[in-house]
């Protein structure tokens, strides 16, 4: 489940997810990206870029084939939100 | 210019002053012609080392440009049949991936498949379902020494096979000759085209799987003795603003990108300091459908920086004519007409639009090239009247061989010298405006799909009426095509199962995403008298809204 604190995180996430999608889509954490969001690989790069403009970070390509749902993103960006903060 | 094979290419490429850059994540890294020319000698040598012999077909699926490049050119000096194939994509479910892709490698009975150290395990567990394939390389171990081979293909021979729709009964692979790919490069950067010259340097991002990427961009550059700066698709569409640094960067010339680029670019693009691309003499657009609207909004955005829209030039083509068909002159802004959309998909007749009902706009993709043939065709095969709709037809040296070992397939598509497109177009003032498909081809992102393919998947189905399915792109202007999927159930399993199911199973199989299953009625799907599913039909009433979709 998520904290709290990650609250923030998944609206940005969710709004990230409307703004790339060229369809109306409702987005939940149990989404998967491609099978229920109809997004294709050229989506889910554009997902990413908009992810690393909209929180400041970099996430690695070689994640992104095991990330299939929406759960899984806002937990990777929680967590390269917060390696960030301790630098 | 004159006809050359790709070897001869190279050999000309090798001594001009010119070369690939290729834009990595670390810099740039320059490999002239030259450079390439050894070290696809020595690929060619590790070939013919391996025992491969004259006309073996090799699959090439190789994500990184410089080893296909290399590749390529290695399996032609060895005097091999090389196969472009889609590499996966980030999303594509890999063991439905090798399935689809050891059908291509069994049904083009490819002797070997040339792959990166990362995929080469997989293709080991694929060798089972591919008999005649005996090896899998690595390109990075393809480094023999270097050989003076003498396998030199003649103008006759295939260049190279482009496999384009992914199918696991029939996978078709455009098979093209060294004549094909010269006649079409020699016209499409003639003076009546691109007229390049020593002084242009290209830009791409395009995939070197794609017609546009490979023979449009890299070896156009090469033909030509002009270099050409590549960058990685993935770099493209993640930061968009890359492809135009780079042409900044290099004071490129020539660019060319299907619609969905340009588009990008003015969506996602949002600091503009430091750009000029007052360079950018030819901005190329093709390889699907053409939005005015996107290329105004483009020449808009990046006008302040150096942009001018006498760039660009909207063309068509396709892959079986190798790339380009037509061009419309350079340095005018694109001729776009606004036409009554009800009497183009009606009478079939592009009127110019009185401000009454629906419109479409429209752009001039030119005429054809020198040396070239077009016809428009009503559907008894004659000939239509300027802004008539009919299919396009092409002829002349650009003409594919055929497709890859599927002779019935092939005379369907080429009939008495002319090549069949399935795309639908009029001609005003002798320039072509392409509006439409013929052959119910859906095209999404660039790329093509045969509904035959999605309903032969979906008909395998359980909970699935055999053979009351039928699939369509639903078309809305200057959008992606919608797919939709109307089926019949057979009752065995609950709608919302089949509809997640038959999603899966598109998704999986074709990397695609089905926007909308319509579950009907009983009946709702007719059938032809020789029972064929009743496509067009069908698709007219779910436009209608006059489909029995169940509840």
């Amino acid at each position: 489940m998520p904290q709290p604190a990650s609250a923030p995180i998944e609206d940005g996430v969710f709004d990230v997810l409307k703004n790339v999608s060229r369809r109306p889509i409702e987005p939940s954490l149990n989404s998967d990206l491609v099978a229920d969001l109809g997004f294709d690989s050229l989506q889910i790069l554009e997902v990413i870029a908009e992810l690393e403009d909209r929180f400041d970070i970099s996430i690695p390509l070689n994640d992104v084939p095991a990330t299939r749902t929406v759960a899984q993103v806002v937990a990777q960006v929680t967590r390269l939100v917060e390696d960030r903060s301790k630098d | 210019m004159g006809l050359r094979t790709l070897p001869e290419a190279l050999a000309t490429g090798a001594e001009a002053d010119a070369g690939y850059c290729f834009v990595t994540a670390d810099g740039e890294r320059r490999r002239s012609y030259a450079d390439l020319q050894q070290a696809a000698r020595r690929t060619a040598g590790s070939f013919q080392a391996a025992g491969l012999r004259r006309g073996d077909l090799v699959g090439l699926v190789l994500p990184d440009p410089e080893q296909f490049l290399t590749t390529l050119f290695g399996a032609s000096i060895a005097g091999l049949i090389p196969a472009s194939i889609y590499p996966p994509s980030m999303t594509s479910d890999l063991p439905r991936y090798f399935e689809l892709t050891a059908a291509i490698l069994r049904a083009s009975g490819a002797r070997a498949v040339v792959t990166s150290r990362a995929l080469a395990a997989s293709f080991e567990d694929a060798r089972p379902q591919c008999p005649a394939l005996s090896m899998i390389l690595c390109a990075d171990d393809l480094d023999g020494p270097d050989t003076e081979l003498d396998r030199r293909p003649s103008s006759s021979d295939i260049a190279f096979v482009q496999f384009t729709s992914g199918s696991t009964s029939s996978p078709k692979g455009v098979a093209l000759t060294h004549a094909n790919v010269s006649a079409n490069i020699d016209a499409f950067l003639g003076p009546s085209a691109v007229a390049a010259s020593s002084a242009d340097t290209g830009v791409s991002w395009l995939p070197l799987n794609h017609d546009m990427g490979l023979v449009g961009m890299a070896l156009g550059a090469l033909y030509t003795g002009r270099t050409c700066v590549l960058l990685p698709p993935e770099t493209f569409v993640r930061r968009p603003v890359e492809w135009l640094r780079a042409i900044t960067r290099h004071r490129a010339t020539v660019s060319f990108a299907p619609n969905f680029a340009y588009d990008l670019c003015v969506r996602r693009v949002k600091d503009l300091d430091g750009l000029d691309l007052s360079s950018w003499r030819i901005a190329g657009c093709g390889a699907e459908p053409i939005h005015p609207p996107t290329l105004a909004a483009f020449a808009e955005k990046f006008g302040p920086v150096g942009f001018r829209d006498t760039s660009f030039l909207p063309c068509y083509g396709l892959a079986e004519h190798v790339l380009a068909a037509t061009f419309p002159p350079r340095g005018r802004r694109p001729r776009t007409e606004r036409v009554s959309a009800e009497a183009l998909t009606g009478q079939r007749v592009a009127v110019p639009h009185d401000g009454k009902g629906a419109s479409v706009a429209l752009v001039s993709c030119g005429s054809a090239l020198p040396g070239h043939r077009l016809k428009i065709v009503g559907e008894d095969g004659r000939s239509v009247g300027e802004r008539h709709v009919g299919e396009i037809l092409l002829a002349g040296p650009s003409v594919m061989l055929g497709y890859y070992q599927q002779d019935a397939l092939t005379a369907q598509t080429i009939r008495d010298g002319w090549l069949h497109t399935g795309d639908l177009g009029y001609l005003s003032g002798g320039e072509l405006f392409v509006c439409g498909r013929a052959k119910d081809l859906i095209i999404v992102n660039g790329r093509k799909y045969h509904p035959q393919d999605l309903e032969w998947a979906v008909d395998a189905l359980g909970g699935v009426r055999r053979g009351r399915v039928v699939a369509f792109g639903a078309t809305e202007r200057g959008q992606a095509d919608r797919v939709v999927i109307v089926v019949e159930p057979s009752g065995t399993v609950s709608s919302d199962l089949l509809v997640d199911t038959i999603r899966r199973e598109i998704r999986d199989l074709f990397g695609l995403y089905v926007d909308e299953i319509a579950i009907v009625r009983s009946g709702t799907v007719g059938r032809t008298t020789s029972g064929k599913v009743q496509r067009a039909a069908t698709k007219a009433r779910y436009e209608s809204g006059d489909l029995g979709i169940r509840e």
